[in-house]
């Protein structure tokens, strides 16, 4: 799980809306996500094709990760899940 | 023709009752015989005709979104029931059955909905029908994994489409399947445009995941043949077009090249002739390509396949019975 996400960053990015889309590394704004449980997992076509479990946690990363957002609720609503579940 | 050849046959007004059966609605359509309504109860007295001729070999051909606005389980059925010899269809309605039977869903959706949120949402549209995207990314997933299991399976075989949905069909459990019908009840199903669908888009991201050549093979040609042959050893043919687009013109081309034309015709479609496009081209037409005999039982249908289609069937099996049973191709 990715650490760092403040409150406050939350607070403003998701419910005020007054920041756009963070550029930290999460599979979930990385150019090759495509939903596979929304929001919590998407299907990585890379990880596929190299004969790895394509199957990866929306906040999760890899090297791969190439930033491409494709203007998506998946990242902000996976952060708040995960922030909600964090309490 | 005399005057009174004019007017034999006087439009007898329609008489709606209470719980009317679809079959004696079809009749009171007959009675007027007029606009749609005739052409409704032209296209029921034709396709019951065909189904009778157990000589008449029946396919059916799919273009537009049936399946996923709810005509699989019909669809499946009719083939169960060997009311169809060999399905055509878009490689999309054949992607949508497997949406569904790996679990999959379309929804009641809205046409005026707002496109950019549910992109948003990552939620696809066909017109009123929403699917989400995980519901196509499982298929996906699916069916690179039974490509790779094909190809391990039949090493160095070329596949045509139709024996590859019948590989695809015996690997669903869902009884409520296109595929799955068309497999045990040994119905061909040709995707003659299968490289425009995610059948070719996943064989992309299959055949890139084996550098050493050892993917599936797919022959788009071989179906050609295939469908040839079944035309060539049917002594009549039928043909039920749902749209039209490549499917109809693969029924119909092959009835061409058997060097027989059809005998039998029922086209449901929205589409226009004067655009040229095969979709609108009426069944006139179709006689001057020898792709329809000149004297062939035919009607088409301006409508909504979604409606026509369900109607025309039920109708149909009304005046079947239960008891009816049909050979079928064989």
């Amino acid at each position: 799980m990715r650490e760092g996400v403040s409150a406050k960053f939350l607070h403003e990015w998701i419910i005020m809306g007054k920041r756009s889309e963070p550029k930290e590394r999460f599979c979930g704004n990385c150019r090759h996500h495509n939903v596979y449980q929304y929001p919590d997992l998407i299907l990585c076509f890379v990880r596929y094709q190299k004969h790895e479990d394509p199957v990866v946690p929306t906040l999760g990363c890899c090297e791969e990760w190439d930033f491409a957002p494709q203007e998506c609720f998946c990242l902000k609503e996976a952060l708040r899940k995960d922030n909600e579940r964090k309490g | 023709m005399k005057r009174e050849d004019f007017l034999r046959k006087p439009v007898v007004p329609m008489k709606l009752t209470p719980r009317m059966s679809v079959n004696r609605l079809i009749q009171e359509f007959s009675n007027s015989g007029c606009f749609g309504a005739g052409r409704v109860s032209s296209a029921c007295d034709i396709f019951e005709r065909m189904v009778r001729d157990e000589q008449c070999t029946i396919f059916l051909a799919i273009a537009g979104a049936m399946v996923p606005a709810g005509l699989r389980a019909t669809i499946a059925d009719l083939i169960r029931r060997k009311l169809i010899d060999v399905v055509v269809s878009t490689g999309a309605n054949m992607v949508h059955d497997l949406v569904e039977a790996l679990g999959g869903h379309h929804y009641k959706g809205h046409w005026s909905v707002d496109d950019f949120l549910l992109y948003k949402y990552h939620i696809f549209r066909i017109y009123d029908v929403f699917v989400p995207e995980e519901d196509f990314v499982k298929a996906d997933k699916a069916i690179m994994d039974m490509f790779d299991e094909i190809a391990k399976e039949n090493e160095g075989h070329n596949f045509s489409s139709c024996e590859l949905m019948w590989e695809i069909g015996s690997r669903l459990n869902d009884p409520k399947s296109v595929l799955r019908a068309a497999y045990e009840a040994k119905v061909p199903v040709f995707l003659p445009a299968i490289r425009d669908s995610e059948f070719a888009f996943m064989y992309r991201v299959h055949s890139k995941r084996h550098p050493a050549g050892d993917f599936l093979k797919v022959d788009t040609f071989k179906g050609v043949s295939e469908i040839v042959n079944i035309a060539e050893r049917s002594p009549r043919l039928g043909m039920v077009v749902l749209g039209g687009g490549v499917p109809r013109n693969t029924v119909q081309h092959a009835a061409l090249m058997a060097e027989k034309g059809l005998d039998y015709a029922v086209v449901i479609t929205m589409d226009r002739p004067e655009t040229g496009g095969l979709s609108g081209s009426t069944l006139r037409e179709t006689v001057s390509w020898g792709k329809v005999k000149r004297k062939a039982d035919k009607t088409m249908v301006i409508g909504d396949a979604l409606i026509v289609f369900p109607v025309m069937v039920a109708a149909v099996l009304e005046r079947l019975g239960d008891k009816f049973e049909r050979r079928g191709l064989g």
